[in-house]
């Protein structure tokens, strides 16, 4: 056997597209990752929150003297007690018809929702501190409320806050071409009413956060389970009065987000200032019940939405009106808008749709506020979408996988601008839809299902094609008309004098398995070997600027940064390593730490370069030794669509009106893919995501305000019983035109889960003709669409 | 969902452990498994001055055969009934209920008298002590009684005990001779409390007929119940379509099941009715097949 003659460096093996075990995962599995909840601190006190049991009332008093007499008690704040040391955090927007809502540590005259923070506790233990709430007396005084969208966006609804004039804080509207004549000449239409109920992201662990005052420095340190780390340091510099150099902000190992920890929280802002207030460190760790009361939530649209189309199936034009529940409070930095605007944003989805009209108004209601939720808005507007896609099918009679074939939009017109202003560079929309069908044998699955039918059983197929904007560069915001730059991000690499490759990024890898990934394209491109890799993230001092890691970005723009990086520390290492060989760098190359030359024999290890160039002076001239570091920025303008199909059967029970997925194919194009084990288990986490959006997780609050799902007895989410074998299609098509090839894919899963569920339900109770258009599908629910249809059947006859 | 302070006080024996009861009355809470009363205490919905640990306590971990009776130690795990030998053979119906009992941390912990003693009124253990004529041993310092289960569960998580009681023990009728078995159960997730449970054991005569049905339920009403008037239903009865709408017709007639967020009460009234009839059919079916291999 010869040896693979790696001098042609496109024969080397890349590390990129690799099924690379995931390097964190020795400390994450083996109980040695360290959690804000793991983190001590001399002299640490702990925090409890008493929270509001009013949706909306105005606080008349607060009584904390029996607190007091609890050992271990230490002091008791409410927002009086931090006037004049701390601004509000205002989400502001560029956008019209916006109101910015103030966020504070603790409610300030009144209170919004049930779970909203009103005093906070301070004690030498958590036993402690919950001890002392149980004796803080609250007198509220009751105001009105809408706890419903359709009642609190009415004109002579009670306001939440004042100051806005209105309780629609969100309103938005996309137009292309006279969608409403569209209609009036449409050969058919069809439409319905479509709904996501809210959800709770539930990551393992529970937000946590540590703040510690360094007396010495006059600085602070908040250490944060968030994943927007750079973004919270920016932020609350501001509101705390702390020059930047002043706060210094660090996620440490951080057990997932799904987006809920992707805002900045009041309590982030508290334990900051009980810090410097008291000058010892303040730990707040969140439970189980304060993140499902508190946490900021997802979807609860309420999307009417119409379909126009002709008798060939080809889709003329698309109108939806939304309201969007967003809460109590609009987020920061995200705003009422990133969720809502989303919807009328991706709602014609990767469908090529002439005329179009969405709205959308975005209305506070006494609920936690909505947030950064995985897929944000585009699993509400895929669920319509798709729901839409599907009814035109069966109204003329056409299969659902050819109307979709249809209508996708086609390789030739890409970059395709969809009506709201999006802009699809090229992705395998339709490969996608191929790839999926066939993975099932959509011919054979379509007759598998009839036979299973005439048995009587209730079996359907359901599909959803859908796409959405990854990799966003600074050309847009990630939320609409959001101030903040989320569009660039910087890597530090540097070698020191013992060959180590340090690469910082402005990251913050939540379960992402980002240092794998990340370390994976510096060996690539720098030549190194893993081994010698150190990735570190989710520290607001790491690089000049940061915010952390959402909206599928880390890949494209922290790979992206990583790629560019390198290749400049590259060219550094060989121009150092050509003067110690005496040799052109041109003729030099460097594979897993060690340079090699074309035209000799000659070697060198990246250490002995890098010792060289450190600690050997005399070796390389004074005047053309350089420092072996770099940092670059990377900015891709633009984002690019990662477009998927989902595909699945599943089976009701017509007793029970349970759910069992029988099939499920996810048919994805994420472009270049660094390591296709991280991302099938991305693609299963979401998918598992979406089953449990789709049949079973629900944040419930009733007429009187209250949440009544409020732990996870009743807030159900999905177990491994629930979850089919998934099978995953890559499809690698054109890639896409940024450094890596990357495209986002951490969120489609939750994209396209819920409406293909949607459908195949829908498809399953098509002899009752029944839709199911809100989610989850409970049993109830089920039962109750079965009851209607067989009542108004029986009504018929 | 820290709890509140409380003493801890391991007894070495049940007279140890009756003797602190004694002392603490209301105060006291006795621990076996914890898997329900933990959680209620770190919600600090329960918040016993005293918690009396019995875990130590020799002799209670044990599962025995007393002929046409099993006698459940209050230490008998879910895990032990799951896997125990004389379960499995002479009350085969509560060997397929334990598939449907939580998940594997909670099963090797959680103990069969905690459950019945909890009173949850959508567990599956309450059901079967109801139906399989459970005698629950009750001890305090001063005395000594015994109840049966339909005189114990006394409403939604309320039992028949005194301040001062504990439960020793509880023994629960092994199934006849070649009657036929079989649970039905919905839940929202795989085990989770039951939306709407039933467990079914028959036998049947020599003409195909339902004879000595006994049928418990649970998760439809304020207490797992043993539903006499439908076993009068189907006894002498054949096994068809007719008399499984009158079941569940009986069922929609007898029940008042609660509403909650994850269903109505019609809803419940319906599961049970399909529950019911899928219960009775497998139940049947496995009867005639004892006969065949009895008489075989």
């Amino acid at each position: 056997m010869t040896k693979p003659d790696y001098s042609d460096v496109t024969m080397r093996p890349k590390l990129v597209g690799k099924r690379i075990k995931r390097t964190e995962d020795l400390r994450l599995l083996t109980g040695t990752g360290e959690y804000v909840d793991d983190m001590q601190a001399p002299g640490m006190l702990h925090v409890a929150i008493r929270r509001s049991d009013q949706p909306h009332a105005k606080i008349v008093s607060i009584d904390a003297t029996d607190a007091f007499e609890v050992p271990g008690i230490v002091a008791v704040f409410d927002m009086s007690d931090f006037e004049g040391e701390c601004e509000p955090a205002v989400p502001t927007s560029r956008m019209k018809d916006y109101y910015a809502t103030p966020t504070w540590p603790l409610a300030r005259g009144k209170v919004r929702y049930v779970g909203e923070p009103v005093v906070a506790v301070v004690a030498e233990s958590r036993y402690a501190a919950e001890d002392a709430l149980e004796h803080i007396r609250i007198e509220y005084e009751a105001l009105p409320f809408a706890i419903r969208q359709v009642d609190a966006v009415k004109d002579d609804a009670p306001l939440l806050h004042e100051e806005a004039g209105t309780n629609v804080i969100i309103k938005r509207e996309f137009v292309r071409a006279d969608v409403d004549e569209v209609f009036r000449t449409a050969a058919h239409t069809v439409g319905g009413t479509f709904r996501m109920t809210r959800k709770c992201a539930s990551p393992m662990e529970n937000r946590s956060y540590m703040a510690q005052w360094d007396k010495r420095r006059r600085s602070l340190t908040l250490y944060t389970s968030s994943n927007i780390p750079g973004v919270v340091r920016d932020v609350l510099s501001g509101c705390l009065g702390l020059s930047s150099h002043q706060l210094r902000v660090v996620a440490p190992d951080v057990g997932g987000s799904f987006g809920g920890k992707g805002s900045l929280y009041g309590e982030e802002m508290l334990v900051c200032l009980l810090a410097r207030k008291l000058q010892r460190p303040v730990k707040y760790v969140a439970d189980r019940l304060e993140d499902i009361a508190a946490m900021s939530q997802a979807f609860d649209e309420l999307i009417e939405a119409e379909l126009a189309f002709d008798d060939e199936g080809h889709f003329l034009g698309l109108r939806a009106d939304v309201i969007g529940d967003v809460g109590a409070f609009s987020i920061y930095p995200w705003t009422a808008a990133l969720e809502t605007v989303q919807v009328i944003s991706f709602l014609p989805g990767p469908y090529k749709i002439d005329a179009y009209r969405g709205r959308i108004r975005g209305v506070l209601t006494p609920k936690p506020p909505t947030g950064p939720y995985r897929g944000v808005g585009r699993p509400s507007s895929t669920l319509a979408m798709e729901r839409l896609v599907d009814m035109a099918a069966r109204r003329i009679g056409m299969d659902p996988a050819e109307i979709r074939r249809r209508n996708l939009v086609r390789d030739e017109d890409f970059p395709y601008r969809t009506a709201p202003g999006i802009i699809w560079d090229r992705s395998a929309f339709r490969d996608c839809l191929e790839g999926a069908c066939n993975a099932l044998d959509y011919p054979r699955l379509l007759k598998r299902r009839d036979r299973m039918r005439a048995e009587g059983r209730w079996v359907g197929i359901g599909i959803a094609s859908y796409a959405e904007l990854t990799g966003i560069g600074s050309r847009i915001s990630v939320a609409p008309g959001m101030p903040i730059n989320t569009g660039t991000e910087t890597a530090n690499i540097s070698i020191d004098s013992t060959g180590v490759v340090t690469a910082a990024f402005g990251v913050a890898s939540h379960g992402q398995g980002l240092e794998t990934t990340l370390a994976q394209i510096v060996a690539d491109e720098l030549g190194c070997s893993m081994g010698d890799i150190v990735v570190l993230h989710g520290d607001s001092s790491l690089v000049p600027m940061s915010s952390g890691t959402y909206a599928s970005r880390s890949a494209v723009l922290g790979g992206g940064a990583a790629a560019l990086t390198s290749r400049t520390l590259k060219a550094k290492v060989l121009a150092m390593a050509a003067i110690l060989m005496d040799a052109d760098a041109a003729d030099l190359d460097i594979h897993e730490g060690l340079v090699t030359s074309r035209t000799s024999n000659q070697s060198m290890t990246l250490r002995e370069v890098a010792t060289a160039v450190y600690n050997q002076m005399g070796r390389i001239p004074r005047d053309q030794r350089v420092d072996l570091t770099a940092q670059q920025t990377y900015d891709p303008y633009l984002g690019t669509a990662c477009s998927s199909t989902h595909l699945c059967m599943l089976e009701v029970d017509p007793g029970t009106y349970g759910v069992k997925i029988l099939n499920y194919v996810v048919s994805e194009d994420c472009g270049r893919i660094i390591n296709p084990m991280i991302v099938d288990g991305q693609v299963h986490g979401a998918v598992a995501q979406g089953i449990g959006a789709a049949l079973l997780e629900e944040v419930i609050h009733n007429d009187e305000g209250q949440s009544v799902a409020a732990s996870l007895a009743d807030y159900l989410l999905p177990v491994a019983t629930d979850i089919p074998d998934i099978e995953i299609v890559h499809i690698e098509a054109e890639l896409p035109n940024n450094v890596g090839g990357f495209r986002g894919m951490g969120e489609g899963g939750t994209i396209g889960t819920p409406a293909s569920i949607a459908n195949a339900l829908t498809d399953a109770l098509s002899h009752l003709d029944i839709g199911v258009d809100m989610l989850p599908a409970t049993p109830e629910r089920l039962f109750q669409l079965v009851r209607t249809a067989r009542t108004s059947e029986r009504a018929t006859i | 969902m820290k709890p509140a302070r409380f003493d801890y006080v391991r007894a070495e024996s049940v007279d140890h452990a009756l003797e602190v009861l004694s002392q603490n009355g209301d105060e006291a809470k006795i621990i076996a498994g914890g898997q329900s009363l933990m959680p209620m205490i770190n919600f600090r919905l329960v918040k016993p001055s005293v918690l009396i640990d019995i875990n130590r306590i020799p002799g209670l971990e044990i599962i025995e055969d007393k002929g046409d009776r099993v006698h459940m130690g209050a230490l008998a795990r879910h895990r032990m009934t799951a896997c125990d030998a004389t379960i499995r053979r002479k009350i085969p119906v509560l060997h397929e209920v334990m598939h449907h009992v939580a998940h594997m941390t909670i099963r090797n912990r959680g103990t069969f008298c905690g459950s019945v003693c909890h009173a949850d009124p959508a567990a599956e253990m309450p059901m079967i002590v109801q139906m399989l004529d459970g005698e629950i041993e009750i001890a305090s310092a001063s005395k000594r009684r015994v109840l049966p289960a339909a005189a114990f569960l006394v409403g939604s998580l309320v039992n028949a005990l005194e301040p001062d009681e504990m439960v020793t023990g509880i023994t629960i009728g092994t199934s006849p001779a070649g009657a036929g078995w079989a649970f039905e159960e919905f839940s929202r997730r795989h085990g989770d409390f039951a939306m709407a449970a039933i467990a079914v054991t028959l036998r049947t005569d020599d003409g195909r007929a339902i004879r000595d049905a006994r049928i418990g339920m649970t998760g439809v009403g304020e207490t797992a119940m043993r539903l006499h008037g439908l076993e009068t239903l189907l006894e002498e009865r054949q096994l068809d379509d007719l008399l499984l709408g009158e079941v569940a017709e009986w069922l929609n007639d007898n029940l008042s099941p609660n509403a909650d967020i994850h269903a109505s009460a019609d809803y419940r009234r319906n599961l049970s009715g399909v529950l019911a009839g899928r219960a009775i059919r497998r139940a049947h079916a496995r009867a005639l097949e004892m006969r065949t291999i009895g008489h075989g």
